[in-house]
């Protein structure tokens, strides 16, 4: 097999906090393929930004407890000092923020901004630096983009400036970029538009994409790759049709029947009882237990590993595979008669 | 133009009161210039002509993006703000220009649901007097505090944490001591304005289903505000869409899903990513553009510089980017411009010949195009009508 782009192995992420440690990623595995795109949902305090940030190498290192292995481009992420991480960052991997607001700075031109970030990892003069950052706003399809490159953060619309964000996002050429809920304070009709950049930049630039999100939808939209996060682990990761159409985790299902959609209308909607887990006080055995309806003994005694069960697709569910598929087939026939 | 004519509520099937009826509400916010003499200089166009009744025990779901208006609207219809003009009546009462003290005892049938419940807490009070105020505020009778604990139980909090504060709850919670408090005095009508929007997923559905059994129980009748298309088809009976502060569709709400009579409505529905979205990205409706400034709305219909079926109309491309340019089509200063007038940034670029002149000199009235559908369009669009696909490069 070919050499992953990213792969990050049994990471673990504490805080350590008056109240006690908090567990924000607790062995979390997964593997990129250059050029792929890997869609993180979970809702919040499950994780999927913490295990990004990390990976990116923002967790403060002194507050945080970090173990296991983040390795790219053949090296382990974690072990590198920082000047080297800095020159990962933004140059290998490009990320782009929720908030497009509070990540550009309010007093610089958009355009010596991104120009600065070239500047940063590449030898080039301010001239051409000012000139390749024109040619991205143009590629993130920007109007009048030199005109655009001289105004401030504040000019810009909240899609225009997450535009901005990815053009200095993908300046570089990295082969990762890692967007962290992109989209997520944007209008549907605008962030129709920026999926749709995302999807063609990706094909553009054959960049590897990790899209975090609480959004199945958006998920479904652009990746072919699907990671469910809850309480700090992976439960599910698969293709989308595999975790839309066959689902294994009971979490997953609880999420996707938890959604009203636009498609069709619902009798009633199933929500998953209770609350997500304290972060602190983690349930023992399978963090889901608490909330699932399906457990049964080992579920708060075992941690599941998330691995392939027989289902075809990795999961971090106790029951058995002839149980998931008829459970499954009884909720989803549950949902056809609600429906109709 | 107005609803007065064709009031899309008052169909002879209904034969009942509307419990609110709203005409012609207009809220307009001056933007003021100057130290001394604050002279007005722009008006922020925030809800225009906005028509619209609501019937006992009915939920109309009211959508748009930011900044179309609907939270204005929510806070015009409770009376929180004074609207410029226009005319609300509630339960046959003419409640426009009644004074805050009148007022007070129309509050007890009305009650608003915020989005933040971190915010509408008040963090130094507890949930006993959170819960209980409308209690001390009307000055009934009877155990408050029997009273109170009993609407925490109705909306699933344990009573016993009568005494506990904001902080020491979870956002959904949270949302249900929102829910307590609306509740407490017995409204007849409750404003929900995005109440699910700062939830989790999991926890929305529990917080929808909650709205949905105590309207069942109480006969209650919503006003839902929200930008998530989904939620707002799943709770309401009718649906109004919003855009720049004008009501451009009002249907049943599978009727408007299923079958858009409005561009705006049927991009919006477009827009929204779906599972298994092989299909629907090529049908996707791609809007040019964001929604122009509301303090400088566009001339005629709001929606016509991003209008995909004006364009159609009168046999243009629905879209001239970048992509199409380097193709050759148009320079690329020209598509960029374009896209800048439709943008409203740009008022020099002639728009005039792709799109038909009533959609830029004259407001579409909101009419009725089929039973009981009303939609504000000059052009709308017929039944199972594709609009017509932005190019890709």
């Amino acid at each position: 097999m070919a050499e992953p782009l990213l792969e990050v192995r049994d990471l673990k992420v504490h805080f350590p906090t008056d109240d006690g440690v908090v567990k924000a990623v607790d062995g979390t595995s997964f593997r990129l393929e250059p050029g792929e795109t890997l869609g993180v949902v979970g809702e919040s305090g499950s994780g999927k930004s913490v295990t990004f940030l990390t990976v990116m190498g923002l967790i403060d290192r002194k507050s945080a407890r970090v173990e296991g292995e983040v390795i790219f481009d053949g090296r382990n992420l974690l072990a590198l000092p920082e000047d080297e991480m800095r020159h990962v960052r933004g140059n290998k991997i490009g990320m782009v923020f929720q908030d497009p607001m509070t990540s550009l700075h309010p007093y610089y031109r958009v355009g010596s901004q991104i120009a600065e970030a070239i500047r940063t990892h590449r030898d080039v003069n301010k001239s051409d630096a000012q000139k390749q950052a024109i040619e991205m706003l143009r590629r993130v399809g920007m109007p009048r983009p030199e005109d655009r490159a001289k105004a401030y953060p504040h000019e810009f619309s909240g899609g225009m400036r997450q535009r901005a964000m990815i053009a200095m996002g993908l300046a570089l050429n990295p082969s990762l970029l890692i967007a962290d809920e992109p989209t997520t304070a944007l209008d549907v009709t605008v962030q129709a538009q920026i999926l749709d950049l995302i999807r063609r930049l990706q094909q553009e630039f054959n960049v590897g994409v990790v899209l975090i999100t609480h959004d199945l939808g958006v998920v479904a939209d652009v990746s072919k790759k699907v990671m469910v996060m809850y309480g700090g682990k992976a439960v599910e990761m698969g293709t989308r049709d595999e975790i839309f159409r066959q689902p294994l985790h009971p979490y997953t299902w609880g999420l996707l029947e938890s959604i009203p959609t636009v498609d069709k209308r619902v009798e009633r909607l199933v929500p998953i009882k209770g609350a997500p887990p304290s972060l602190i006080n983690r349930p023992n055995g399978c963090s889901f237990h608490p909330r699932c309806p399906h457990r049964f003994e080992p579920c708060d005694q075992d941690i599941p590993e998330l691995k392939d069960r027989g289902g075809g697709h990795p999961d971090a569910c106790h029951l058995s595979i002839e149980d998931k598929r008829r459970l499954w087939d009884e909720r989803e026939q549950q949902r056809a008669r609600a429906a109709s | 133009m107005s609803l007065t004519s064709v009031d899309p509520a008052s169909s002879e099937k209904r034969s009942d009161e509307p419990l609110l009826r709203v005409e012609n509400l207009t809220k307009y916010f001056p933007i003021r210039s100057g130290i001394l003499l604050q002279r007005e200089v722009a008006r922020v166009h925030a809800v225009e002509d906005v028509s619209f009744s609501i019937h006992p025990g009915e939920t109309v779901g009211l959508v748009g993006e930011s900044g179309c208006g609907k939270s204005t609207t929510a806070r015009l219809v409770t009376r929180l703000l004074d609207p410029t003009s226009g005319k609300i009546t509630f339960e046959g009462r003419d409640i426009t220009k009644t004074s805050q003290r009148e007022l007070r005892p129309v509050r007890r049938d009305m009650q608003i649901i915020f989005q933040d419940p971190y915010a509408s807490l008040n963090p130094r009070q507890t949930i006993g007097q959170i819960v209980g105020a409308p209690f001390r505020i009307h000055k009934t009778e009877g155990d408050t505090k029997k009273k109170v604990q009993d609407l925490m139980e109705r909306t699933g909090l344990n009573p016993e944490h009568y005494n506990r504060y904001p902080h020491e709850f979870s956002g959904g919670q949270r949302q249900r001591i929102g829910v307590a408090r609306a509740l407490a005095l017995r409204p007849k009508l409750i404003v929900c304005d995005e109440p699910v929007s700062a939830l989790d997923v999991s926890i929305q559905a529990q917080i929808l289903n909650l709205l949905e059994d105590l309207q069942d129980e109480f006969n209650l009748t919503y006003l839902f505000i929200s930008h998530d298309l989904g939620v707002v088809r799943h709770v309401s009976d009718r649906i109004a869409v919003m855009y720049l502060g004008r009501v451009v569709e009002v249907a049943g709400a599978d009727e408007l899903y299923e079958n858009p009579k409005h561009p705006y409505t049927a991009a919006l529905l477009s827009a929204v990513p779906k599972e298994h979205s092989d299909t629907s990205i090529s049908e996707r409706i791609v809007l040019q553009g964001d929604v122009p400034s509301p303090v400088d709305p566009p001339s005629g219909c709001s929606f016509h510089p991003r209008c995909p079926k004006a364009r159609a109309v009168m046999g243009k491309s629905v879209q001239l980017t970048s992509e199409q340019a380097e193709g050759g089509q148009v320079s690329l200063e020209e598509a960029a411009a374009r896209t800048a007038a439709r943008d409203g940034d740009d008022r020099s670029v002639d728009l005039s010949q792709e799109v038909p002149e009533n959609c830029r000199k004259e407001i579409p009235p909101l009419g009725e195009v089929q039973k009981e559908h009303f939609t504000a369009c000059w052009y709308p669009l017929e039944e199972g009508e594709k609009l017509q696909q932005a190019a890709k490069a």
